[in-house]
């Protein structure tokens, strides 16, 4: 009798062990790579660590600097070297890098977990063309963001209603910004009224972007914000740019001193440190606002301000609107997972990414501190407990309240996604730092930018680069 | 004779692997980019490589921010490399003459060229930095307006010359320091017992026995200059504007950016012939000064 317990004890444990290792990766060792750390890298290492345990296989994160990224993936895929398993990157790469990744499995695309994730990430920005070639990890867009203790003064608004006439509250419009900026410069509680990134290299334009979408996402003619979605001709010379690119070279008035030099990475210091009443950034700034900063417990965002005037680029006229219309613009639009097609454990690393973005998982990922992850799922928001830890309920429910309200605006503006991305934006970097810096009138640059936009549309091939935009902007195919 | 020349050929068989090896190693790169300048290759989007002569050299010629990228290096890299010859002497001249502390100067003052370009380019940018930075804290203390160093474009090259300067005078300091202690003891002993004076000794003695040390500096400071990008990326990503664009970071745009390979490889043999110009013109001059002093 004992011989047999002693005979079935061995082979109950490896049963166990078995049982454990689901689906079984044993032997298995996935290459994920990604930008540097701890951003977004330490969530695919916790995430790694997960998957070990879940499937007795191995995970090694490999992290590159963000600016080696781009390259280093697409030589590996186009040159299929079989490098990755499994590659971190950004939306705006989607275009060139859409040939060479594996399509989604189709029981990844389905039940409560799919439904969960926010239908414009799953619908639009995971989409390519009608495939699903990309998992959010991260869910990214601009947001205002504000002082509580300043905006809620008593004095203070009564002060702001006798000069400007109305309210103070979350700007609605970009001029209620300005004003908003200019009453708080050097007075009423704060140094400066706001932070933006001016800065060359420093992601301005994605800042320049989301004033130019609340003049330019026009609802009456969709996918028309960049190009003329027939005529694939730049647009970013009409009307509507330039009264964002003035508007945005006059906040440089309410900015910091030197404000030209900086780029996002500045702009979050001075809100969360209490220099300036507002700032316009990612989910970042809240999140430092409320944890390292001088300003916790009065941490607000709102939905980027809109306008009631937005230009038609078919009409070439403003259309407008009795109220102000939202066009809260996805930047960046978050960090998301591909799988190579060249790779080897295809079905592995599939199931890696199923496991990162599970909402388990990507639920405890958002409020790591610097994970990097931001909310992207309907859970996401819904779950204001597991937000506690860094948030005030009223910091909370106005934090995921601006971002979900961002995403379920009817006008929400999708960024750039364009083979040839990095050409197109370093043209306008370009310009648009003269243009700020004074050295040349705004309209002149944005001829420029146009002309240079119309110039890499024809290199690159003006049927294809229209198609691409139109996959982007969620428009079927001209017939 | 015929007995004589066989052995000669066959030497040269023995040259070949050597040559091989330079070939491949050092010229084919060059070559290779030679070859691409005349064609529009571009990675991303993937365009096949096509012959277009010498468009991409008269795109680059044609272009004012390839002039001003020009302009701008070429203000940085002659007022910082004066500077660092200038003030690296001088150091040189006092620790040779053992002032009290002269090793722990020694060290000091080395220590920056140790230092990585970027690191530098970040610790200035906070020196520099308008809100929070301690020289604008000084600044704003002593009750004058906020001083935008880094977006003003004048003030913006005169803080890169100044962290060139910085960084890369110790290397000027080290080499004029062994040069200093390489020079014949007698000759400065005989000066000295001839009584003439400090001044004159440095002026006609110091000077010119180490003018052709000098030269070999600052050559190799106008060479290395040329090639300024980290600081400028850092400091102030080419702005404001395109006022502190170099001609390595316009060429890391175009070809890291936009993958414009094409184009960049015109450019970089732009840029050979540009540095080749300078310092031609840099060892005539000091050919010239050199034979003043003969």
């Amino acid at each position: 009798m004992k011989k047999y317990l002693l005979a079935i004890v061995p082979l109950l444990m490896s049963g166990t062990a078995y049982a454990a290792c689901s689906p079984d990766y044993t032997g298995v060792t996935l290459k994920v790579s990604t930008q540097n750390g701890p951003a977004i890298a330490s969530a695919l290492q916790a995430a790694g660590k997960l998957w070990e345990e879940k499937t007795c296989g191995k995970v090694e994160v490999v992290e590159f600097p963000f600016g080696d990224l781009y390259t280093k993936f697409l030589t590996a895929m186009s040159q299929q070297t079989g490098d990755f398993d499994v590659i971190g990157f950004v939306p705006a790469w989607v275009p060139d890098f859409a040939p060479f990744l594996s399509t989604m499995p189709a029981e990844i695309q389905q039940g409560a977990d799919w439904e969960d994730i926010h239908p414009v990430y799953r619908e639009r920005l995971m989409s390519w063309n009608g495939e699903i070639k990309s998992a959010t990890m991260d869910g990214d867009m601009h947001m205002l963001n504000y002082r509580a203790d300043l905006f809620e003064d008593a004095k203070n608004k009564e002060e702001f209603k006798a000069k400007y006439g109305y309210d103070l509250a979350a700007p609605k419009t970009w001029k209620e910004y300005l004003d908003a900026a200019e009453f708080f410069t050097g007075a009423h509680g704060a140094k400066f009224g706001t932070a933006e990134a001016y800065k060359r290299g420093g992601q301005q334009f994605w800042y320049f972007f989301s004033h130019a979408a609340s003049y330019t996402n026009n609802p009456n003619y969709a996918g028309s914000m960049f190009f003329d979605p027939e005529t694939m001709d730049a647009q970013i010379n009409n009307p509507g740019w330039l009264r964002a690119l003035e508007e945005y070279k006059k906040a440089l008035d309410f900015n910091p001193p030197g404000s030209l030099n900086n780029g996002s990475g500045d702009v979050r210091p001075l809100y969360a440190g209490g220099t300036v009443a507002m700032n316009l950034d990612w989910a970042d700034s809240g999140v430092l606002g409320a944890t390292e900063g001088s300003i916790k417990g009065n941490v607000r965002t709102a939905v980027l301000p809109g306008s009631t005037e937005i230009w038609n680029a078919k009409a070439k006229a403003w259309d407008k609107f009795d109220t102000p219309v939202a066009s809260p613009f996805l930047a960046f639009g978050g960090w998301q997972l591909g799988v190579p097609a060249d790779g080897k454990n295809q079905a592995a690393a599939w199931d890696f990414v199923a496991l990162t973005i599970s909402p388990a998982v990507s639920g405890k990922a958002i409020v790591t501190a610097n994970s990097g992850v931001n909310p992207y799922r309907l859970s996401h928001y819904s779950n204001l407990e597991n937000w506690s830890s860094i948030f005030t309920k009223e910091e909370a429910e106005s934090y995921l309240g601006a971002q979900r309200a961002s995403l379920d605006s009817p006008n929400v503006a999708l960024d750039l996604r364009l083979p040839g991305f990095n050409s197109y934006t370093d043209v306008l970097e370009v310009e648009l730092s003269k243009a700020l810096a004074g050295e040349v009138e705004p309209q002149a640059a944005l001829d420029t930018i146009a002309a240079e936009w119309n110039k890499l549309t024809d290199e690159f091939g003006r049927d294809s680069q229209l198609a691409a935009y139109r996959a982007s902007m969620g428009l079927p195919a001209l017939k | 004779m015929s007995v004589g020349t066989a052995p000669d050929r066959v030497k040269y068989l023995f040259i070949w692997p050597a040559f091989l090896v330079v070939l491949t190693v050092s010229l084919f790169p060059l070559i290779y980019a030679l070859i691409v300048s005349f064609q529009a290759v571009r990675l991303v989007p993937p365009v096949p490589p096509r012959f277009v002569g010498l468009d991409n050299y008269a795109q680059v010629l044609g272009s004012g921010r390839f002039w001003g990228a020009m302009w701008t290096t070429t203000i940085i890299v002659f007022v910082s490399v004066a500077l660092q010859y200038v003030i690296g002497f001088t150091l040189a001249l006092v620790l040779h003459h053992n002032v009290p502390g002269a090793a722990l100067y020694r060290v000091s003052f080395l220590l920056p060229m140790f230092l990585a370009p970027v690191g530098v380019a970040l610790i200035a940018r906070m020196i520099f930095h308008p809100v929070l930075g301690p020289v604008n804290a000084l600044i704003t203390g002593l009750g004058f307006p906020t001083v935008t160093f880094l977006t003003d474009p004048a003030l913006a090259i005169s803080v890169l010359i100044l962290v060139e300067v910085w960084q890369w005078t110790p290397f000027v300091v080290l080499l004029m320091l062994a040069g200093l202690q390489g020079l014949p003891a007698e000759v400065f002993e005989a000066a000295r017992v001839d009584n003439i004076p400090v001044l004159r000794r440095f002026r006609d003695i110091t000077f010119p026995m180490l003018l052709p040390l000098s030269t070999a500096v600052v050559f190799i400071r106008l060479i290395e200059g040329y090639k300024v990008v980290d600081t400028a990326f850092v400091l102030t990503g080419g702005g404001p504007g395109t006022a502190t664009e170099t001609l390595t970071l316009y060429a890391y745009y175009e070809g890291f950016r936009k993958f414009n390979i094409g184009m960049t490889s015109a450019l970089s043999f732009v840029f050979l012939v540009v540095v080749t110009i300078a310092g031609t013109l840099y060892l005539v001059a000091a050919q010239r000064l050199a034979r003043r002093y003969r």
